[in-house]
């Protein structure tokens, strides 16, 4: 740029030149063989330029005064550098001898560079030559010798110090010439025309006519009115505040250098979901060809290999090798990229809202078994007499006794402690049902057995008890044995007992817990059917002519208010007593209703059905059941529920007991908990028939089933 | 020692330990003290031919039989070297093992026969047996295996008897016997031991005990004979005096039998009630003169006071329970079995816990009785409706002794004699296994 500069400073001259119209061209065009001198000129000064540039600071120290003159030519001269450059290759077109290389010029001596030459200062070397030697400094003259030597050398005024080099440089005379125009304001060399002619590098045959005679565009100059309208719309928006001015978005400073590019959820937000395709496993170490040791398998190791499954054999076997240049072409590099490629293109490129829920969460929380304890769980005992299948069992309220009825046409009462057959009634027929009044002082047992219903003296009772009962037992026919009532009262004839005879067989036989009121169920297929409920101790019948519609099945009584509870096949009625009429009906939703049972408080009932559905019903809740629950594959032939424990059982043609926590709060807002607890099993099948009634002690925890199998069982905890 | 060298020849590459033999037993059975080095995977059996071996070598013509182990109070029951490993003992130093004879009876009597289920059995008087019958009638019988005395009047299942003064001897002196039945009474009885045999005499209650107001399952005499206790199904106890004329002699009416009129029975009333159980009071013992403890099916074992009439200690089980006794270590001990297989005993000194001390679980139904050795602190008899009864050393947690005498479910059973195992059950039959050396 400096060697510029400098030809700028020279041809300064040619400013006004440039500045002569193109026209003159032709006029100068005569002229044009006068250049190669001028040219030569021009060269010159480049040549003595580049000298001088080796004594630049000479050149600074003595053209300290034209330094302002010199600086705005400069810049005028810097704007002419392409104008110059031309000329210069023009110059040297007509083959110059003298080139530009720098066999002329003295190397300097001095290898320190463009140093501040303070730093030298105080050295005893002013820097070091080309090999690296210090060039000490010379010794110093005085002003003395100064002032003699300028006194004796006439050439004196040219000569100057170089503090770089340290050593005299006296100036030849052209220089000191060129030095002086200089300073004079005038071309450097005393030939160089300023005013030569313009040679235009580039001519065409009709230079005279201008390219194209249109008149310039309005366009051109004049501002566009739709562009300004749009500026002034838009100064408008941004002075009203209607347009935001973007700001420059600012680029995170700061970013995670190793940070995964993967995680590519920001973009997700958005709908696009970006995903990365899966990065191949990196080489390890055992991928080196000189693996540590402890990565190369042994022999037995590579062989149990052969033993594994194919997927989960190792691929890539560790070996060691001399060098790398001995290792072998991967035989399944083919194979692995292939792969690669067909994982990418198998992989799927959609992110699918998959929900995972724990299986386990889904269960309902429900306490542990162990908490829930005491439950029936072990068989222990068995009361073995029976010939024929136990159609029903019932428990004598202190929990000393159990009466079983048998299709062997027997009933018989068992002491529960010892499992021994304490009585046995021998009534030839089928018996069907079995139910111990439930008063403790009485203990007289009500068997359905075909048409009739019998009333046995247990005999179990006190002195005082036996007698109570045989008043209750031994009665004349009474004059309310009429005709329209369809129950005849008759004396037991075999033992000591009444007999009630109905018209229709007797299915089932419930006491009212007061052991005041007896129920029977007649099921016949005509339509009304009537529940008869007996006032034993006045010894009389009230009919109470219930209509049912559907198969009555069975029947209970209300715990502790008047209501009593019919089911037929379909539905659940439940009656008033005192009011004589419906007050509700239950509706299971199941084929067919084969037993019911009500939980010691009132408000809850279950329901087994045929098809080994059971249902809970909460009272309070709906007529709908709370819970349904699918246990027995077959036929549920009875439900219990415990008196006190919050325990109830089912029993089922499958051969098996199910016993159930059921507990029900005195909270009404906390729904029943029914907890499933223990599979009984130990019955074994007989004609199609498996566990035919269940009931439970009226104290212990423990589980009284029926088999068809005619033995019964008792499971305590 | 010759045996020690037969020992020595027959293992000859497995671990040896050294022990020595110590024992309480009498001269006959001692062995010398000196230690020998016998093979560690003997198992009892094999330290038993030891020792009978040993036993052999000084005395010609004796006849072996079966020896138990203990080391440091415990019965060896597998083989010495798993039970030192098991027991974390060291096998560097001399062992000492002692040896008692085991627990096995050597004979069985034929069984005597019932008409009906034996539901109770007392052998607390070493000169007979007596035994309670479903048929409602009580039976003594003497040691050659007779029935001496039939005990009528009950007009239910005997349901417990028990002997009150069993430890009276001389001439003259009265046996007297009570039984509680399922008719709601308790009758009293008494029986001239002194009398001569005549087989199958019949007696007559002297006193008859109303007052239940339901079956009555136990009953138990008080060691000074002078009251009993019973529990029934009426959740309580009742104390009743046993002397033939009580103090309040207007209560008492006379009865004069129908056919003969040897002999009067009066009623007695109750003393005292003592309530506190909420079901059928199974099973109540009186070891000393003023405690009563009771197990009922409400799951509790109740200790009572018999002077203010409450409950001084309880403790539950979660099952109902069928028997109880006391005995042990210090007469403290409580044994109670019941609705299920396991055999607990609890230590009621032991404050602050309600949990058994010890729990056996080998029966498979539940325990019908239980019964702690008199001389005994470390055995108790079991019995069970799987048929066995199981004899138990608090030592080991297994059985010592299992007898299968009975083929159906077994009600009762007692010691006799300190050395015979009775029992009854509903095969109707009173089993004597006898030969036992406890001691």
């Amino acid at each position: 740029m400096k060697v510029l500069k400098r030809c700028g400073l020279v041809d300064t001259a040619n400013k006004a030149k440039k500045k002569t119209p193109k026209l003159d061209n032709e006029e100068e065009k005569p002229q044009t063989s006068e250049a190669p001198n001028q040219d030569h000129g021009v060269s010159d000064i480049h040549k003595d330029m580049k000298r001088l540039k080796l004594k630049k600071s000479v050149k600074k120290l003595k053209m300290k005064k034209s330094a302002k003159k010199l600086e705005g030519e400069v810049a005028e001269g810097t704007q002419q550098t392409n104008s110059n450059m031309l000329t210069n290759q023009e110059a040297e077109n007509p083959g110059v001898v003298e080139s530009d290389s720098s066999e002329d010029e003295v190397a300097p001596r001095n290898t320190i560079g463009d140093v501040p030459l303070k730093w030298y200062e105080d050295e005893e070397h002013i820097g070091y030559d080309i090999t690296g030697k210090k060039i000490t400094k010379q010794a110093k003259k005085d002003m003395l010798e100064h002032y003699i030597a300028n006194a004796d050398n006439s050439k004196n005024w040219r000569t100057f110090y170089d503090p770089y080099n340290d050593e005299e440089v006296e100036l030849t005379k052209q220089e000191a010439k060129l030095v002086l125009r200089r300073l004079r304001g005038k071309t450097p060399h005393a030939d160089a025309d300023p005013y030569a002619p313009y040679v235009d590098f580039f001519e065409w045959p009709d230079a005279i006519h201008p390219l194209s005679s249109a008149p310039e565009p309005k366009r051109r100059f004049a501002l566009s009115k739709s562009e300004s309208k749009k500026v002034v719309a838009l100064v408008r928006a941004i002075r009203n505040g209607n347009l935001k001015l973007d700001k420059p978005k600012e680029e995170p400073s700061i970013y995670l250098l190793w940070g995964d590019d993967s995680s590519s959820t920001g973009k997700a937000e958005h709908g696009l979901s970006n995903i990365p395709a899966p990065k191949p496993k990196l080489p390890g170490h055992e991928e080196s060809y000189n693996p540590s040791i402890e990565y190369i398998p042994t022999q037995e190791e590579i062989n149990s290999y052969q033993l594994m499954y194919e997927e989960d054999r190792p691929t890539f076997i560790p070996k060691r090798f001399e060098s790398l240049r001995s290792v072998p072409a991967y035989d399944k590099a083919l194979k692995e990229s292939f792969d690669r490629c067909l994982d990418l293109y198998l992989c799927p490129r959609t992110r699918k809202k998959r929900i995972n829920i724990d299986p386990e969460s889904l269960k309902p929380k429900l306490p542990s078994r162990k908490d829930l304890k005491p439950y029936p769980s072990r068989c222990y005992l068995e009361y073995k007499g029976h010939e024929g299948a136990v159609m029903s069992i019932s428990t004598e309220i202190s929990g000393q006794w159990l009466a079983s009825g048998s299709t062997d046409g027997t009933v018989r009462v068992w002491e529960i402690e010892t499992g021994r057959c304490l009585k046995i009634w021998r009534v030839e027929e089928a018996v069907h049902c079995v139910a111990w009044n439930p008063v403790p002082d009485l203990p007289i047992l009500a068997v359905s057995v075909g048409h009739d219903v019998l009333l046995l003296n247990s005999g179990l009772g006190s002195e005082e008890q036996q007698e109570k009962m045989k008043e209750l037992l031994l009665f004349a026919v009474t004059p309310d044995n009429s005709e329209h009532s369809i129950i005849n009262w008759l004396p037991y004839e075999k033992d000591e007992g009444i007999r009630l005879k109905h018209p229709k067989t007797v299915t089932s036989v419930e006491w009212h817990r007061r052991g005041d009121y007896l129920s029977t169920v007649m099921p016949c297929d005509i339509l009304d059917e009537i529940i008869y409920y007996i006032v034993l101790l006045t010894v009389c019948t009230r009919n109470i002519p219930f209509k049912l519609h559907g198969l009555p099945v069975s029947s209970v009584f209300h715990p502790s208010r008047s209501i009593f509870f019919i089911a037929t096949k379909k539905a659940i009625r439940v009656y008033d007593l005192l009011k004589e009429k419906l007050v509700r009906k239950l509706e299971p939703n199941v084929r067919e209703v084969s037993s019911i049972a009500i939980h010691p408080s009132g408000d809850n009932v279950i329901v087994g059905s045929r098809e080994g559905k059971l249902c809970w019903f909460d009272m309070d809740l709906s007529s709908q059941p709370y819970k349904k629950l699918q246990c027995h594959p077959k036929d549920i032939t009875d439900v219990a529920f415990h008196r006190s424990y919050p325990l109830f059982a089912s029993c089922s043609d499958d051969c098996t007991s199910y016993v159930f926590h059921g507990m029900v709060y005195s909270d009404l807002n906390q729904n029943p908990l029914i907890v499933p607890l223990e599979i009984l099993r130990g019955h074994s099948s007989s004609n199609g028939r498996g566990v035919m009634d269940c009931t439970f002690h009226p104290k212990q925890p423990w589980l009284f089933t029926a088999g068809a199998d005619s033995v019964i069982k008792l499971y305590c905890n | 020692m010759a045996s020690n060298g037969d020992i020595t020849a027959e293992d000859e590459n497995s671990r040896r330990v050294q022990v020595r033999f110590i024992t309480k037993l009498q001269s006959p059975l001692k062995v010398s003290l000196s230690s020998i080095a016998i093979p560690s995977n003997l198992t009892r059996r094999g330290l038993s031919a030891l020792v009978n071996s040993i036993i052999q070598a000084g005395d010609s013509d004796w006849e072996p039989i079966p020896f138990d182990f203990l080391i440091h109070n415990e019965l060896i029951r597998m083989s010495l070297e798993e039970f030192l490993i098991a027991k974390e003992i060291s096998a560097e130093k001399t062992l000492e093992i002692e040896y008692i004879q085991a627990v096995v009876p050597r004979k069985e009597e034929g069984p005597l026969p019932h008409p009906d289920w034996m539901s109770a059995v007392s052998g607390a008087y070493p000169g007979f047996i007596l035994s309670g019958c479903c048929d409602s009638s009580g039976r003594i019988w003497n040691s050659d295996g007779m029935c001496t005395h039939i005990l009528e009047g009950h007009s239910n299942a005997i349901t417990s008897v028990s002997i009150i003064n069993p430890k009276v001897s001389g001439s003259g002196a009265k046996i007297r016997l009570a039984t509680a039945s399922k008719d709601r009474t308790l009758r009293l009885w008494e029986v001239d031991i002194n009398e001569p045999v005549v087989p199958d005499t019949k007696v007559r209650a002297f006193k008859i005990l109303r007052g239940h107001k339901s079956a009555v399952q136990s009953v138990a005499a008080r060691p000074s004979g002078d009251m009993v206790c019973s529990g029934s199904w009426d959740c309580t106890i009742n104390l009743w005096g046993t002397n033939e004329s009580d103090a309040e002699d207007e209560s008492i009416k006379k009865r004069k039998l129908n056919n003969n009129a040897e002999k009067s029975q009066t009623e007695g009333e109750v003393i005292s009630e003592l309530v506190g159980h909420k079901e059928c009071v199974s099973s109540v013992c009186w070891p000393q003169h003023e405690t009563i403890y009771s197990a009922s099916w409400d799951h509790y074992v109740r200790r009572w006071d018999v002077e203010t009439g409450t409950d001084s200690y309880n403790v539950a089980c979660g099952k109902a329970l069928n028997c109880l006794d006391v005995g042990g270590e210090g007469s403290a001990l409580i044994a109670a079995g019941g609705s299920d297989p396991v055999l607990r005993i609890w230590d009621p000194r032991k404050p602050g816990t309600s949990a058994p001390i010890f729990q056996f679980s080998s029966h498979a139904s539940w325990i019908t009785s239980c019964k702690w050795h008199d001389k005994s602190w470390f055995h108790l008899l079991s019995s069970s409706y799987d048929g066995k009864i199981m004899l138990w050393d608090l030592r080991t947690a297994w059985p010592v002794s299992v007898l299968e005498s009975h083929n159906d479910k077994v009600l009762c059973a007692d010691w006799w004699k300190d050395d015979s195992v009775i029992s009854g059950g509903a095969d109707s039959k009173l089993c004597i296994s006898s030969g036992i050396s406890v001691l």
